[in-house]
């Protein structure tokens, strides 16, 4: 009984020192989400050169080139494929919530959803755009811990009511020393496991539009959690903060790249 | 004594002992005769039905035979396999290979190259379809619809801002909607409209990305496809039969729909109601009464009257209300209140209203979403991976004869052989190439999912953030895109495009049907000495489960009749057994003066046997009669999937020899075997137990 009662005492012990030494307050970990968002915005356009790799158990690999293109302050977005000749001139568009793709090809539009794997790969529209997560999510705190070698926050995200997200919820790992976002998991409404992404390298660029950086992730390793063994990587390999043509953001511009 | 005078006597003594005992003749030949006819018909039956299936997949997909690759995972179902993830059943690289290879077997007619594929396509909501039609007439600078197309943009806007307008009555979070009626509002102005004539291109960017959203999505449709040389095919199927438009003229790329697909998918939603609960009550017998299920059919039909609405002009609104408000004088409101009322149907008034429908309705809607002579955009992913879209043309609507109503032969959509591998899409050398180029170009570092971690953030990892300048850069500089295809979509090719080419297996259809397993061997043989390593199977291998549907019903209909005959042969028994110590007296008699037990043995044989054949045969006849009464009027097919095994909506049995002779052998067996043992306590018999029981 005796033996029993100090296991159980030094286990509590063990527990209480295992829990994170300063909780974040609520106000500390909305700003850590927030500064995740704002790091990343422009106020003026954005521009950038990735290229995405798909690989999938018993498939080829594919690889594709693409240029995307942000007017974050418009939430406008689109997404051009260079890269293999038979997918240049594919493109999708975002304009405000509406998501739509271009096939050169057939000389077509269709609109598509929020959950559009963006050229069949595990990527999402979202992983492209602009961060939004303070306003598309609330943050609550669930401990410090150790992601490798690096100490982080673990932060959950649950979407607000009407926000149209491809997941409602997010487990975020932010580097609590640089604030970066290490690693995030994507969960299911049933809360299964979808994605899990690592942002192992983050870029920074001065932005002359925000007088301050922009940073952008140079690899986003996502890895499917429902058909293991498939992943997609996005490589950023060229950021460019200059003016975008006033017109882009269109269905007319990106029809006429490919005319 | 000779063998003649045995024999006679023997059959004498059998007369005898069967008139003697009636009622035990009598019993025992019911159960004979009625054994024999189970064995006529019901072998018969099964046979017809094989006979029949083997039309239904013979003559719409399989051929006699079916060859493909031997390197496949899976075994070829051609009417049950996977669909969209197909069965991977391998590849024929080059189809004329085996063509070459298999015109040396003379039994052999014809080889067909096929493939069995899925895609989608996408029949675009009401609002997307008319600025999409708008876009066309812009971009090809043709006037003419553009006025037509104009009022009927603004005539679904108006209709949704009325919709919208009733919804603000019946909820209070307004925001949006309100949003909603701004945009639809800047939709229906005249300035906008004013703005089209100078650029078109400025107001469809609007209204596309702003008000089509509000509308109704289109409608995504997977579909399953065969892609064929659809000259052959039609030469060779022939039960195929085009029943709208026209086939792909020879050579042409393009598409057909089946008819049931046509009819069950693409076909206006309101309609497709309307037939499901028309097929409902007079195919399946229900009613709208007592099933919930066509009730809630019926109720979701009525609250999407707008369905016909969205495709009415002003005029004809007008023109369907009047007639409407004729047929339903009680009704208050509109022609939302009149439709919905108009299509709650009941049992009683369905026949009535589904007639009115088809007259009065029907000829003002658009009712495919997809006509005959339409261009439409099939997507599918291909086997490289890559996500392939391209245009064709429908031609027309087909049917395999008789199998009308069967969903599994009608199911399958047919398309040329090239497109057919346009959308399969191979994996070619080159593309591996320019794809290794893309992938070194970037050169990531491959990490699998449990490495991540420590790859990532372990020993030597942990990066701060770099700081790089960005210097902009021109994504355009290297690069080529696609082009928009301006070619006519209903190009043709060249026979040898078609014959030396790609194809995932191929049918060959024979000269003398009859002639199947030996023609199988002659068509191994003949692949193996070209040098092609190949799988041959027969039709109803090559069918998948459907094909082994038949030797199920013969499982079935064997162990019946093995059940009936052990029966059968105890109650035979039986009363042989009690017919021999009835007569104990007069076979100890026989035995005292002097018969054989042979002789005793010889005559309880004897006796069965002629009571066996006289039953058997008049059973047989009988079962004869019945199945050609039936061939006659022809078997009703009781539901959608009998009609595929009946090769039709009734199947007509034949009674052959094999038939006859089988009902005949089993019973004269069966008869022997139940009379073997109480023979055999005859012959123990002896002239003294006959004595005993006199006494």
């Amino acid at each position: 009984m005796k033996r029993a009662l100090i296991s159980s005492t030094l286990a509590l012990a063990a527990l209480m020192s295992a829990a994170p030494a300063q909780a974040l307050t609520q106000a500390e970990v909305d700003a850590v989400v927030e500064r995740l968002d704002v790091r990343q915005r422009n106020s003026g356009d954005y521009k950038a050169l990735a290229y995405i790799e798909q690989k999938e158990r018993g498939k080829n690999d594919l690889f594709y080139q693409s240029v995307f293109y942000r007017r974050d302050a418009d939430d406008k977005l689109m997404i051009l494929f260079l890269k293999p000749k038979s997918e240049a001139g594919k493109g999708y568009l975002r304009l405000d919530k509406n998501l739509f793709m271009y096939d050169p090809t057939v000389g077509k539009w269709e609109r598509r959803t929020e959950r559009e794997r963006i050229m069949g790969t595990d990527s999402r529209r979202q992983d492209f755009d602009e961060s939004r997560l303070a306003e598309e999510y609330t943050a609550k705190f669930i401990g410090d811990e150790k992601l490798g070698k690096v100490a982080v926050h673990h932060i959950e995200l649950k979407a607000r009511e009407g926000q149209d997200v491809a997941y409602p919820t997010l487990q975020l790992w932010v580097d609590q020393e640089t604030g970066n976002l290490l690693k995030r998991q994507d969960l299911a409404l049933s809360g299964r496991l979808m994605r899990t992404t690592y942002y192992p390298k983050w870029k920074k660029v001065f932005s002359e539009s925000k007088n301050a950086d922009v940073y952008y992730p140079e690899e986003i390793h996502i890895f499917d959690e429902v058909e293991k063994g498939n992943r997609t990587t996005v490589a950023i390999t060229e950021v460019d903060l200059r003016p975008l043509s006033e017109n882009i953001f269109t269905k007319a511009w990106l029809e006429s790249k490919s005319r | 004594m000779g063998f003649i005078d045995t024999t006679r006597m023997l059959v004498l003594l059998a007369f005898r002992n069967l008139f003697s005992h009636r009622v035990k003749t009598a019993i025992v030949g019911m159960i004979m005769l009625f054994g024999t006819l189970l064995v006529v018909m019901g072998t018969a039956l099964v046979d017809s039905i094989e006979r029949a299936m083997e039309q239904s997949i013979t003559a719409s997909l399989a051929g006699h035979l079916q060859v493909y690759s031997a390197k496949g995972k899976d075994q070829l179902a051609l009417f049950g396999g996977g669909f969209m993830g197909a069965d991977d059943i391998g590849r024929i690289d080059d189809f004329s290979k085996v063509q070459d290879a298999l015109s040396k077997v003379a039994n052999v007619e014809a080889v067909v190259p096929m493939g069995l594929e899925g895609a989608t396509v996408t029949a675009p909501g009401e609002l997307e379809g008319a600025l999409e039609r708008l876009r066309v007439a812009v971009r090809a600078n043709d006037k003419a619809p553009l006025a037509t197309l104009q009022a009927q943009i603004k005539e679904l806007l108006q209709q949704m801002k009325e919709e919208r307008k009733v919804s603000l009555t019946i909820t209070t979070d307004t925001k949006d909607l309100n949003e909603q009626i701004a945009k639809l509002d800047e939709g229906l102005s005249d300035a906008l409209w004013a703005r089209f004539e100078e650029d078109p291109l400025a107001v469809l960017e609007f209204l596309d990305t702003q008000v089509a959203p509000l509308a109704e999505e289109g409608r995504l449709m997977y579909f399953r496809y065969l892609g064929t040389d659809v000259d052959l095919f039609v030469q060779h199927f022939d039960r195929f039969e085009v029943v709208k438009g026209e086939r792909i003229p020879p050579h042409t790329r393009g598409f057909m729909f089946s008819e049931r697909f046509y009819e069950r998918v693409v076909k206006h939603r309101i309609a497709r109601y309307m037939d499901r609960v028309n097929e409902s009550l007079h195919e399946e017998d229900l009613t709208i009464a007592d099933d919930a299920g066509l009730q809630s059919l019926i109720r979701r039909s009525a609250r999407q009257h707008r369905y016909i609405t969205y495709q009415l002009d002003a005029k004809e609104s007008a023109q369907l209300t009047d007639e409407l408000k004729a047929l339903l004088p009680e009704v208050q409101g509109g022609l939302p209140e009149l439709l919905a009322e108009f299509l709650t149907v009941t049992d009683e008034n369905f026949d009535a209203r589904y007639a009115w429908f088809y007259a009065h309705v029907a000829p003002m809607l658009e009712m495919y979403a997809i006509d005959v002579g339409d261009t439409m955009t099939v997507r599918s992913y291909t086997k490289s991976g890559f996500l392939k879209a391209l245009n064709i043309k429908l031609f027309g609507v087909y049917r395999f004869k008789g199998l009308e109503s069967s969903d599994l032969a009608s199911g399958t959509n047919l398309m040329d052989m090239l497109t057919f591998r346009e959308l399969y899409g191979l994996m070619t050398d080159a593309k591996k190439a320019e794809l290794s180029a893309i992938k070194d170009e970037v050169g990531l570092k491959d990490v699998a999912a449990e490495d991540a971690e420590a790859a990532f953030f372990g020993e030597g990892a942990g990066e701060v953030v770099a700081r790089v300048d960005a210097e902009g850069f021109d994504e355009f500089a290297d690069v080529k895109l696609a082009r928009t295809e301006t070619v006519a979509v209903d190009r043709t090719f060249t026979q040898s495009e078609v014959d030396h080419g790609m194809a995932l297996n191929a049918a060959v259809v024979l000269k003398d049907r009859t002639r199947i397993k030996a023609s199988m061997i002659e068509v191994e043989q003949a692949l193996k000495d070209a040098g092609l390593d190949m799988k041959v199977v027969d039709w109803r291998t090559a069918s998948g489960l459907v094909g082994q549907f038949v030797l199920l019903i013969r499982a079935v209909l064997y162990i019946a009749i093995f059940i009936i005959f052990v029966v059968a042969l105890v109650i035979i028994n039986n009363s042989m057994v009690m017919a021999t110590m009835e007569r104990t007296t007069e076979i100890g008699t026989m035995r005292a003066i002097g018969a054989q037990r042979r002789l005793v043995l010889n005559m309880f044989m004897l006796e069965t046997m002629m009571l066996g054949v006289l039953a058997g045969a008049v059973g047989a006849g009988l079962g004869a009669g019945l199945t050609t009464w039936l061939g006659a009027v022809g078997l009703p097919a009781p539901n959608r999937q009998l009609i595929f095994l009946f090769g039709g909506p009734r199947l007509f049995p034949e009674v052959g020899a094999s038939n006859l002779v089988a009902g005949l052998v089993v019973i004269i067996v069966v008869s022997l075997i139940s009379t073997l043992y109480p023979a055999f306590i005859a012959t123990r018999i002896s002239p003294v137990a006959a004595m005993r029981t006199e006494e």
